[in-house]
């Protein structure tokens, strides 16, 4: 019954005034099941995603992006990836369509200048007990968390875990969590790698506003960055049983000229008993963040 | 840090701590709570009567909230008491005064001068976060004696074998220090700091964040079966089922370095009990079973008593300093400089 309604509310306005007429008379006897759309990307058929409880669209669920935007959040090549002598194709970095809508991002000029120095020292760890240790090298490459909205296309899973008065997003990626609230914003009371977060409903999509972040992370491997003023607006719409369209609001007027957006379609991962793993990625960077303090190294610099 | 240079420390960090209580100004807006303390009722040991836990949309016990898992209470019985399970009134009062102190004492030890936190700003202490008092004289209360049963022959002999501590690089300092974050179950008790707890569930998950590493595990309730052997998440692979008004999660496949009081990974398996005892109270009750580590199972009973929130986000790893510091002292010392910063 109520995959018939779907593909027949996915044949437009008539279709919805005969799935208005069916759900009032009952199943029709004798007609034969809606034929699905062929489905064309970027495009879903209007879609009413099931409830929660409480009334409110069910997002619950281990869901995954599938874009390249790790790597770089704008068009990007294939490339070899670091060290390719030992690497070869185990490191070499896909090419990728990017997920930033009109394709260029609204750097102020010194920002944008900051950015390309990101990029060139992205390898460059030096490790300090103070927090020179953010000045350069990737945050990724240093497995500290992503912020957003990288943590969402990391090629990693996350979960949703929806309650009424909060709703938690758990990464695989660092096991680094979000709370959002639902009920009576409220400002950060600190910074925080992952911000602090307040939601809402809006029709069927969760909007999420989260500001209060560290200025450490970056957007991807390219060295796209932020500061202390990032506001981060995200939307999660159910689609289909399946998929979530995400977009993200970039709001930092110290690093951007305007806000500006990206968005990508989210996945329901659908293995059997699928669950959450660890990737806790702190011991894969001991000898490259540490060994210059041990009393023997590991690996000494090479002429 | 050699032992001399730790003590120099706590020296100086005492010091600020009087001159921070000799300020009129502060000691007027900071009362010392040892001395001005309000009485705290004890935890419940059993449901209060005829109350019936609230219950979630889905029809679940409702356990959701911010908990704190902050003791004075040892793990294990004090020999004076034998098999004696309960403090007398008296015995309460002292206990929780004397912990109280303790931690207001650490605050103070820890307070703004200090290389590290300024713990007065972040209220730190136990007292300030919620504590209340519990009867009991031990968290362990099977076996009767609330102590951690004997050690097989077999576990006897591993644990002399432990390796020890160095500074030679980060491989042999601990978990904790390394910021692995893996804090496995069971919830971590004591007076130090972060010992908070959030759950939070939805129509077949429960979420367990601890405050301290921001450990967090997320619980199905689908009787889905076991990871296989060969996945060992850092905080085990947990399932969880209602019994009654009773989350039951049973955790397997935990991984060698993270066990509960060093239980053998393989053979170890842990039973937690949530049962809400009254508007402000869980009673959290475990039992480790590891025939390899222990002659025979062990139960605790960890009460979390209700806290207002939010748990903040712990990024050890992200500013490890400590560790930075730990080890550049280290080569500091061999180089003959200990006092280089």
């Amino acid at each position: 019954m109520r995959n018939r309604l779907q593909g027949i509310v996915g044949l437009g306005v008539a279709g919805a005034t005969m799935a208005i007429l069916s759900l009032a008379v009952g199943p029709l006897a004798g007609q034969a099941p809606a034929r699905p759309q062929v489905p064309v990307p970027g495009q879903f058929p209007a879609y009413t995603p099931p409830l929660a409880a409480d009334k409110r669209p069910d997002l619950n669920g281990i869901w995954q992006a599938f874009v390249t935007a790790n790597i770089d959040i704008q068009d990007h090549d294939a490339q070899p990836g670091p060290r390719p002598e030992i690497m070869g194709a185990y490191g070499a970095w896909p090419a990728g369509q990017g997920i930033v809508e009109g394709g260029e991002i609204p750097y102020r000029p010194e920002a944008l200048a900051k950015k390309k120095e990101n990029v060139a020292n992205r390898m460059k760890v030096e490790i300090h007990s103070d927090s020179r240790r953010h000045d350069t090298g990737d945050p990724e490459l240093k497995c500290y968390r992503a912020g957003l909205p990288r943590a969402v296309y990391m090629p990693f899973p996350f979960q949703i875990v929806q309650s009424q008065d909060k709703i938690v997003i758990l990464h695989e990626y660092a096991n680094a969590l979000r709370i959002i609230n639902m009920t009576n914003p409220s400002e950060a009371p600190a910074e925080s790698w992952m911000g602090w977060s307040n939601g809402k409903w809006d029709g069927n999509s969760l909007v999420i506003d989260t500001s209060g972040f560290v200025p450490y992370t970056w957007f991807d491997r390219a060295g796209n960055y932020h500061s202390d003023a990032l506001k981060v607006t995200e939307r999660f719409t159910p689609v289909s049983p399946y998929h979530m369209m995400y977009e993200a609001t970039i709001d930092d007027a110290k690093v951007f000229t305007r806000p500006w957006k990206v968005s990508f379609p989210l996945y329901r991962r659908m293995e059997r008993n699928v669950q959450l793993l660890d990737f806790n990625c702190v011991p894969f960077t001991e000898d490259l963040l540490y060994d210059h303090l041990r009393k023997e190294r590991k690996f000494p610099p090479q002429e | 840090m050699t032992e001399r240079g730790l003590a120099i420390v706590r020296t100086a960090a005492l010091a600020a701590g009087l001159m921070w209580l000799a300020a009129p100004d502060v000691a007027t807006q900071n009362t010392p709570p040892a001395a001005a303390r309000a009485p705290v009722a004890p935890m419940p040991t059993a449901p209060a009567p005829a109350w019936r836990p609230p219950r979630t949309p889905d029809g679940h016990p409702d356990l959701q909230g911010y908990w704190t898992s902050l003791s004075f209470t040892p793990l294990e019985r004090p020999e004076r008491f034998g098999t004696r399970e309960f403090l007398t009134d008296q015995e309460l009062e002292q206990m929780f005064s004397a912990g109280v102190e303790r931690s207001y004492e650490f605050t103070f030890a820890n307070s703004a001068d200090t290389p590290v936190y300024d713990a007065t700003v972040y209220a730190l202490d136990a007292w300030q976060n919620g504590v209340r008092p519990n009867r009991r004289t031990s968290l362990i209360v099977d076996p009767p004696n609330g102590r951690l049963p004997a050690l097989t022959p077999q576990a006897k002999a591993e644990r002399s074998w432990a390796p020890r501590e160095s500074f030679d690089g980060p491989e042999r300092l601990g978990l904790g220090l390394r910021c692995f974050g893996v804090r496995q179950p069971p919830i971590p008790t004591g007076s130090g700091y972060n010992r908070n707890a959030f759950i939070h569930q939805s129509k077949d998950h429960v979420l367990v964040e601890y405050e301290w590493e921001s450990a967090t595990r997320v619980i199905p309730l689908d009787g889905r079966p076991h990871l296989s052997p060969n996945i060992r998440p850092w905080r085990g692979d947990p399932r969880g089922r209602w019994e009654g008004n009773t989350l039951v999660v049973e955790t397997t496949n935990f991984r060698p370095e993270a066990t509960p009081e060093d239980g053998n990974a393989g053979t170890l398996r842990m039973t937690e009990r949530f049962t809400r005892l009254d508007e402000n109270t869980i009673e959290y009750k475990y039992t480790v079973d590891d025939p390899s580590t222990w002659t025979r199972p062990w139960t605790v009973i960890l009460p979390l008593a209700r806290i207002d929130g939010p748990l903040f986000e712990y990024a050890c790893h992200e500013g490890n300093n400590g560790l930075v510091n730990i080890l550049e002292g280290a080569r500091n010392e061999e180089k003959g400089r200990p006092e280089s910063r």
